[in-house]
């Protein structure tokens, strides 16, 4: 036998074996280095059908730092406690994901959002208790006593029909819906789904998918005041993908919503929800200090202090409560209207069957609350002429209607309305 | 039997016949297989069912031409069908390839991506098998080239085996580092079988390369019990679920099955370098 032969063999085989080695080694860790062999399978295979019928997914996720931790797409899919998995091609998996997928490695912040108004109460403001569990409305009644419990759905669902709390209310308020593997919400609402991020949470317009438009004007108020003005003139400046430990003013140093309610900026505590730094409940008719009143307002202080002086901050606290004080008198006077209408028998059947029910509505619900909150958020627009303005012109209608109805025979008044 | 007026051949020693029923026992087994691995896609084009059906009808029509051969001595009949079922098997494996071209790699070319594409050479098995017997038909069997061109055929299926496995394994991240067995087997193996088609050898050479493709043998069988034992303890509760999206069962078999391509051409050229080079 000739060396030669063997020779030729022996370097074209250890070439083979090298070259399998290099190109195994040059493979994203996301698809390497895993705990079980699922997971090592689960992204490039997952991905290899997907990426042909739903690219957009495929690609977000790929740009997404879940990707860049090695957090593949099993990792989420897979069944979480009390979910009930399917098979799917090889893989066991669920397709509609809960916060109980997303609290197996976040059960802090899981904790921290199930604490707040996010979580059972934006979904009892709607349905009121239907839906949730004896032990999930005494949790949150915990941390937001009054918020669930006792309370009933929104007239609003039987008047206005199933079609628009789908399609309207429940497309915000299912934030907190409970879900049958026992949990409650979605953190995708504000993080999205497969891009699972930190800078999309960050951003006004993640919020004003829901706080918008004359009830919760928030983002209105936010885009007319100074912060959102130099927002959106700064905004290619600022880095909002940082990890939310690590924020800091020189990252943001204009703030969104989440900065100033949620972020953990130069060391603050990072939380999700948002309650741990409001100090009124400001969407209420009449507005009360919240219990832990000046541990919040501190709290929200804290954060103005990075970028403010302490007098200004003071003088925008001390202008922004008297505008709730002046609003919640102000409803207060329209309140007793109403209510002595209904105490006379003047006003009697369902609510929201008399055109008086809705101005009295509109001037709380709408005007009031924009008052509030754009006294709080550098408004000023919203303060008077989205504000003050029309609830001075609606506690004038409003007179006017109840004077109406009192000439009018007992009980006609609910007729009429009800005709109406 | 009698092959020729100048020379009485045993069925069992002629290499012809031996390649003859290697296509057509591959060509069968390909029926299965194909429809495993076209489940994974639930034949979702209609192109898909093509190779199932020629691999169906195939073995049928080489049958038909090696008892026109053998049994009634007609070989223009035993030639012309099997020139049919080999240039329409080159034309399935070659469209194969074209289809395969979908894949991800062809939209992204990483190596990433290369890892999960459907697998755009497996086509050519086809080719590789209609190459077989056309060169059956224009080589003549007692000749070194026959062996040679057996041997080179075989050579590609390792090479094949090499990057298929490597692939496939990769996608499983060589969770077990028993997954790399088959990667450095069919290396060594390439590296083996390419030397007789390089240069003149001994015949202890060749009993090396023999040694290395019982190597294969082994490295098959324990794939397949590997990949049996896998499926078995599969996520789903349906075995079948198992074998269509798990591990390939068949895919190991393809070791021993090239083994034995190798070992017919090495045989002749071990009977024919005997003559003339030793």
């Amino acid at each position: 036998m000739s060396f030669r032969s063997v020779f030729i063999a022996v370097v074209i085989a250890f070439g083979l074996i090298v070259a399998g080695f290099l190109i195994n080694r040059a493979r994203p860790r996301v698809e390497t280095e895993q705990p079980t062999e699922a997971l090592v399978r689960a992204s490039g295979k997952c991905a290899e059908c997907h990426v042909r019928q739903q690219y957009s997914v495929v690609h977000e996720y790929e740009m997404s730092v879940h990707a860049q931790k090695s957090i593949n797409c099993l990792d989420c899919h897979q069944p979480a406690q009390n979910q009930k998995g399917q098979e799917h091609h090889g893989f066991v998996i669920v397709t509609k994901l809960t916060a109980g997928n997303c609290r197996s490695c976040h059960e802090g912040i899981y904790q921290e959002f199930v604490r707040s108004r996010h979580a059972a109460v934006s979904w009892a403001a709607v349905y009121g208790e239907q839906g949730l569990k004896p032990e999930q409305v005494a949790f949150s009644e915990q941390y937001q006593p009054g918020g669930v419990k006792g309370r009933a759905p929104h007239p609003f669902v039987t008047l206005e029909g199933v079609s628009a709390m789908t399609s309207g209310c429940d497309q915000c308020h299912s934030i907190g819906r409970p879900n049958d593997d026992g949990t409650i919400g979605t953190c995708t609402a504000c993080h999205s789904r497969h891009t699972a991020s930190v800078e999309l949470a960050r951003l006004p317009t993640t919020c004003a998918q829901c706080h918008m438009g004359p009830d919760h004007s928030q983002i209105e108020i936010y885009e007319e005041s100074k912060h959102g003005v130099m927002f959106h003139a700064q905004e290619s400046l600022l880095n909002l993908k940082v990890a939310p430990k690590q924020l800091t003013t020189k990252d943001m140093f204009v703030p969104t919503c989440a900065t100033c309610h949620m972020s953990g900026i130069n060391g603050l505590k990072v939380t999700h929800d948002p309650s741990e730094r409001l100090s009124w409940f400001l969407a209420a008719p009449i507005s009360q200090k919240r219990p832990n009143y000046a541990q919040t307002q501190t709290a929200m202080k804290q954060v103005c202090t990075q970028c403010h002086t302490t007098p200004l901050i003071d003088r925008v606290y001390a202008q922004a409560e008297k505008v709730v004080e002046t609003t919640n008198s102000r409803v207060q006077q329209a309140q007793e209207i109403v209510t002595s209408l209904q105490k006379s028998g003047t006003l009697t059947g369902k609510p929201f069957t008399h055109p008086i029910d809705f101005v009295y509505f509109d001037l709380w619900h709408y005007d009031g609350r924009t008052s509030k909150h754009g006294a709080f958020m550098g408004g000023a627009d919203f303060v008077q002429w989205h504000g003050n303005y029309p609830m001075l012109q609606k506690m004038v209608q409003l007179r006017s209607m109840a004077e109406e109805l009192r000439k009018q025979p007992r009980g006609r008044a609910a007729q009429s309305g009800a005709g109406q | 039997m009698i092959r020729d007026h100048e020379e009485r051949v045993v069925w069992y020693s002629d290499p012809k016949l031996w390649v003859e029923l290697f296509v057509l026992v591959n060509l069968a087994f390909l029926t299965l297989d194909i429809y495993i691995a076209h489940s994974i896609n639930q034949f979702r084009r209609s192109a898909e069912y093509v190779p199932f059906y020629f691999s169906l009808c195939a073995p049928a029509v080489l049958a038909v031409g090696l008892a026109a051969e053998h049994k009634w001595h007609h070989s223009t009949v035993w030639r012309d069908l099997g020139y049919l079922v080999g240039w329409s098997a080159v034309a399935v494996g070659v469209a194969g390839v074209v289809f395969h071209l979908d894949s991800r790699f062809f939209y992204e070319r990483t190596l990433k991506s290369l890892t999960y594409a459907a697998p755009f050479a497996a086509p050519l098995a086809y080719s590789g098998l209609g190459l077989l017997l056309i060169m059956n038909r224009m080589v003549d069997s007692k000749t070194l080239e026959w062996g040679q061109w057996v041997l080179l055929l075989a050579l590609a299926g390792f090479f094949g085996n090499f990057v298929l496995s490597l692939t496939d394994h990769a996608s499983n991240g060589f969770f077990r580092s028993a997954e790399w067995i088959p990667v450095i087997s069919s290396a060594v193996a390439i590296g083996f079988l390419i030397v007789p088609l390089l240069m003149p050898v001994t015949s202890k050479f060749l009993q090396l390369c023999a040694a290395v493709l019982g190597l294969q043998v082994v490295v098959g069988v324990l794939g397949f019990c590997f990949h049996a034992e896998a499926n078995l303890r599969g996520p789903s509760v349906y075995i079948w679920d198992n074998l269509v999206n798990g591990a390939p069962p068949m895919a190991p078999l393809l070791f021993v099955n090239l083994v034995l391509l190798a070992v017919i051409g090495l045989w002749v050229i071990h009977k024919r370098t005997s003559k003339e080079f030793i």
